[in-house]
């Protein structure tokens, strides 16, 4: 925390407020990225505990809406990941799986929809498969342990054509710099109109509290960005499957483009 | 801690909740938190959803004795949402939905806790604006905004805050959900109370408010003068002229040379040595930490320094809505402002300031991270005495503090001074600063909140302000929380000894305003109004209630009246969020009470008439295409509109080429409005004697 000044947020008048989507969405005044600023700077400067900072740290879903709305740039989500780091054990993650099949594309599955298979029908070509059960361990993706995962990741995936429709796949790929494809962008009737938070539109505050460490620590308040985004909108397509997992359980008609390419193979 | 919330309510004892909405943006909290004093969490927090869990949470509360602390979104920068270790702070951020739009009517319903730049950004999506555009706007919440008077950077325009309000829903202890204004169950009297109780009579949960279609053109400019005093001779002007500019924000010399206003605007990478070498300071935590805590123990110098490096003034003034009458209102404006010794600067500075008008916060922080403190006071009075104010608060912060000032939020009586000011950061400093500037502004008679509110920094100085009247607040009180558990402690307190009588307010002619007893008739207000004629010619006092008039039409300005043998003067021209609006409650219950209320000159006015098809109707469309007539309504089936000032001729001529088959200018007759209450009428209804954008109005009582 030594490099990261939360002085300035701090003390700032909560400007941000209306830019974060998780202070929008669950009413709590505790996720004001501002506030969460506070707190962690009395934990920096010795004046509250650590457990208390990681409740707070964790109120993010690591958009970055923050600072783009921030007139003097504040790079406070930077900050609030490397609290994070210092606050919180590294969450363990699960060991590659072999990659299954053949293609030149590689389909990563993050979750139990056979998202290769049809996209091999819909390509009228052989399509490999690649499932994992935590998102590529995503969770652990600011942790230094990662930086290991990521150079497994750069070396299995050297020459493959990778295809996505998960945003916290996507995160760690774009970590990894492993060039992909979101699914919508090979199919792109697919897309949604207005897109989702990490894969189109400017807007990172669209964001419906599926990413970062939000809904791992604070399922609740998750649910209620959710149903917050779902309150102001009436669009009730996702490209990102992420949102839609965790959107479908707040309202079952949300769809994503893995959904619309499985009905329409 | 399971007694205080009723079933079905969120809540939260988490220290993080509490510690999250004990401090709200008091700058006195902000300096005490840089020092390492954490203000008082509540006991617990909660988030009611709907009116009925407002009302469980406040009957628990009341039964178990256990203070209730209203909390929006805690931008309130007098401590009025502060802490307490004993209390339930309840947070009305769930009560947040928006609509439905009523796009024929030109209404918005929303929830108390509705954040201010969501509610419009949702309204700009669906072609519409609400018009409100305080600097605090990313942080504060619609229910805030009621709780305690806010006005917004077009206040001119568009009013300020109360006067967009149509309907308020509230939850007390003892009455429970209630409704006030449009469809109310309550008195109509309540609303005025309700808007500035800051919490200590209600909770607010939901509005309904005016809006507009986004303006289909915007004129901003700036013009630099060569002394203040010249600069609100214009200013005046405009107000005076009936132009109703959007924006009239002049900055003195300090502001104007120091706050960078006519500078141009750079590249942020391109930095001066200067900015380098405190760049590179700023690199040093410790030396960071005083850097400006030597120069801020000198303020009488540096103040003296700023006062001889600056000379002259900028003034921004801006138009927005209806093409056409924005340029006749600009051509106007510019042909007044030139007079009175203005120099065009064009449009840049003006457009500067619309792009940056939201950044003024970010300023605030790096005045505390180098050892200092910063904050603000808006304070207003009459045209006469706002030089004179002005110079005396400066005269009395100058010694502890560097200061700057602007003023803003313009109407045809007054206007509103906003102080800027920076001091070394100690608490003693501080608390010493503020009672200096209270202590001035009381002194010369203005109002010590235009619209900041009061909260628990200003309590003394609202409550010498209000003086005998807080019994108007009480009798509310006594009906809305009779056991005194909403927010206690804030807006007014027992001031120890003899409250000093009010100053005496002499109007000069240049205020515009005159006296009239409360009782008095429309022939006895144009008596005393003479030479001029009433700016509004409302029939009788009470004028009808602030959500059935146009926001521009004002009432009464000031009552003054006794109290249980003490002499009272309520309103403070121009305006007064010294907590909720006392005035008709005053001149109710004092049938001596006197009346000020505001005049316009017989200069050059325009009237004129036609006959025509559903002739409210072609009213209400004038209205909604902008324009704001000193007189609009129908005579003998005719339809009469009339405009005064400087640009009366040019409105009329836009205004005819909008009803059908034209206007015929007649001689002028100011004609009156109707008084008391209103009711809702057909627009063919003959007995229609108003408009307003959202309907048409008949009397209560023929």
């Amino acid at each position: 925390m030594s490099s990261h000044r939360l002085d300035t947020c701090a003390l700032c008048p909560r400007l941000c407020r209306p830019a974060c989507p998780v202070a929008s969405g669950s009413a709590r005044e505790a996720a004001v990225p501002a506030v969460i600023a506070g707190v962690l700077f009395d934990w920096q400067r010795g004046l509250g505990d650590a457990a208390l900072a990681a409740k707070a740290a964790t109120l993010c879903v690591d958009c970055g809406a923050c600072q783009a709305h921030c007139h003097l740039d504040r790079p406070l989500p930077a900050a609030l990941r490397v609290a994070r780091v210092e606050l919180i054990p590294a969450p363990p993650y699960e060991a590659l799986r072999p990659i299954e099949g053949r293609g030149r594309i590689v389909a990563i599955e993050a979750d139990e929809r056979p998202f290769a298979k049809a996209l091999s029908r819909r390509l009228a070509e052989p399509i490999r498969r690649w499932p994992t059960a935590d998102r590529l361990g995503v969770a652990a993706i600011d942790y230094p342990v990662f930086e290991n995962r990521l150079s497994e990741l750069r070396a299995t995936l050297a020459d493959c054509e990778v295809v996505v429709a998960d945003g916290a796949v996507a995160e760690v790929l774009k970590r990894a710099g492993v060039p992909f494809r979101w699914l919508h962008e090979v199919v792109p009737e697919l897309a949604a109109p207005t897109g989702s938070c990490r894969t189109a539109g400017s807007k990172p505050a669209a964001c419906c509290g599926a990413a970062g460490p939000l809904a791992a620590h604070h399922p609740e308040d998750a649910v209620r960005v959710g149903k917050h985004w779902l309150a102001r909108t009436e669009e009730r397509r996702v490209n990102d499957a992420r949102c839609r997992n965790h959107l479908v359980a707040i309202d079952r008609t949300v769809r994503d483009a893995l959904d619309l390419l499985l009905e329409s193979t | 801690m399971i007694d205080l919330v009723p079933e079905g309510v969120r809540w939260s004892e988490d220290l993080l909740d509490r510690n999250a909405v004990a401090r709200d943006l008091w700058p006195g909290g902000t300096l005490r938190f840089w020092k390492g004093e954490h203000a008082p969490a509540p006991r617990i927090v909660v988030w009611p959803s709907t009116d009925a869990q407002v009302h469980a949470v406040l009957r628990r509360a009341e039964a178990l004795k256990v203070p209730v602390i209203p909390y929006g979104m805690g931008s309130g920068v007098c401590g009025g949402a502060r802490g307490r270790e004993d209390a339930v702070t309840v947070d009305v951020k769930a009560l947040d939905s928006i609509g439905p739009l009523d796009t024929e009517r030109w209404t918005v319903d929303c929830g108390a806790g509705v954040n201010g730049q969501h509610l419009e950004d949702w309204l700009d999506a669906r072609g519409f604006t609400l018009g409100h555009s305080p600097s605090s706007i990313w942080c504060s919440s619609v229910g805030g905004w009621a709780a305690a008077r806010s006005a917004g950077q077009f206040s001119s325009k568009y009013g300020v805050f109360e006067d967009m309000v149509l309907q308020l829903r509230a939850v007390s202890p003892t009455r429970g959900p209630f409704i006030v204004g449009e469809g109310g169950d309550a008195p109509d009297a309540w609303m005025d109370s309700l808007l500035g109780s800051e919490g200590t009579l209600a909770v607010i949960t939901s509005l309904r408010l005016r809006v507009w279609p986004k303006p289909q053109a915007r004129a901003l400019r700036g013009w630099s003068f060569p002394s203040v005093e010249a600069a609100v001779e214009a200013m005046r002007g405009l107000m005076q002229n009936e132009l109703w500019p959007a924006v009239i924000r002049l900055y003195d010399p300090v502001d104007t040379r120091i706050g960078g206003k006519t500078k141009p605007e750079k590249d942020p990478g391109d930095r001066s040595f200067l900015k380098e070498l405190l760049h590179a300071v700023d690199g040093l935590p410790e030396v960071r930490k005083r850097l400006l805590s030597l120069p801020l123990r000198l303020p009488g110098l540096i103040n003296e320094v700023f006062d001889r490096m600056a000379a002259g003034c900028m003034l921004i003034v801006g138009f927005e809505g209806d093409p056409a009458v924005v340029a006749a209102s600009e051509r106007a404006g510019n042909r007044i402002l030139t007079a009175a010794g203005g120099e065009d600067l064009g449009v840049a500075p003006g457009e500067r300031w619309f792009r940056s008008r939201h950044h003024v916060s970010y300023k605030l922080m790096p005045i505390f991270e180098r050892g200092g403190f910063a904050d603000t006071m808006e304070v207003a009075c009459a045209w006469s005495q706002l030089v004179p104010l002005y110079h005396a608060v400066r005269d009395a912060l100058s010694p502890t503090v560097v200061v700057m000032a602007h003023m803003s939020h313009c109407y045809p009586e007054g206007a509103s001074i906003y102080f800027s000011f920076a001091g070394r950061g100690d608490v003693d400093v501080y608390d010493a600063t503020w009672k200096q500037a209270l202590d001035a502004v009381l002194a010369i008679g203005g109002t010590a909140t235009h619209h900041h509110g009061v909260g628990s920094l200003k309590a003394h100085a609202a409550s010498v302000e209000v003086g005998a009247a807080v019994a108007g607040w009480r009798e509310l009180k006594h009906l809305l929380d009779p056991k005194g558990v909403m927010n206690p402690g804030r807006l007014y307190v027992d001031v120890e000894g003899i409250v000093p009588p009010p100053v005496a307010f002499k109007p000069e002619p240049s205020d515009n305003l005159a006296h009239a007893h409360a009782l008095a008739n429309l022939a006895e207000r144009r008596d005393a109004g003479a030479p001029r004629e009433p700016l509004w010619d409302w029939e009788s006092f009470p004028m009808p209630p602030r959500w059935q008039r146009l926001p521009w039409q004002t009432g009464v300005i000031e009552v003054s009246g006794t109290v249980d043998g003490h002499a009272v003067r309520l309103g403070r021209a121009p305006r007064s969020a010294a907590g909720p609006d006392l005035r008709g409650w005053l001149s109710a219950r004092d049938p001596q009470a006197i009346c000020t209320f505001a005049t316009a000159e017989l200069g050059a006015r325009w009237l004129g008439e036609a006959t025509c098809d559903r002739p409210w109707e072609v009213a209400r469309e004038l209205l909604r295409g902008d324009l704001r007539p000193a007189v609009l309504n129908v005579v003998r089936g005719r339809l009469r509109v009339g405009f005064r000032g400087a640009a009366a001729a040019s409105f009329g001529a836009v205004a005819s080429t909008r009803v059908p088959g034209g206007l015929a200018e007649i001689p002028w007759d100011a004609g009156s409005l109707p008084s008391g209450r209103l009711v809702p009428c057909e627009p063919g209804d003959e007995r229609c004697a108003m408009t307003t954008p959202q309907g048409y109005f008949r009397r209560e009582h023929p």
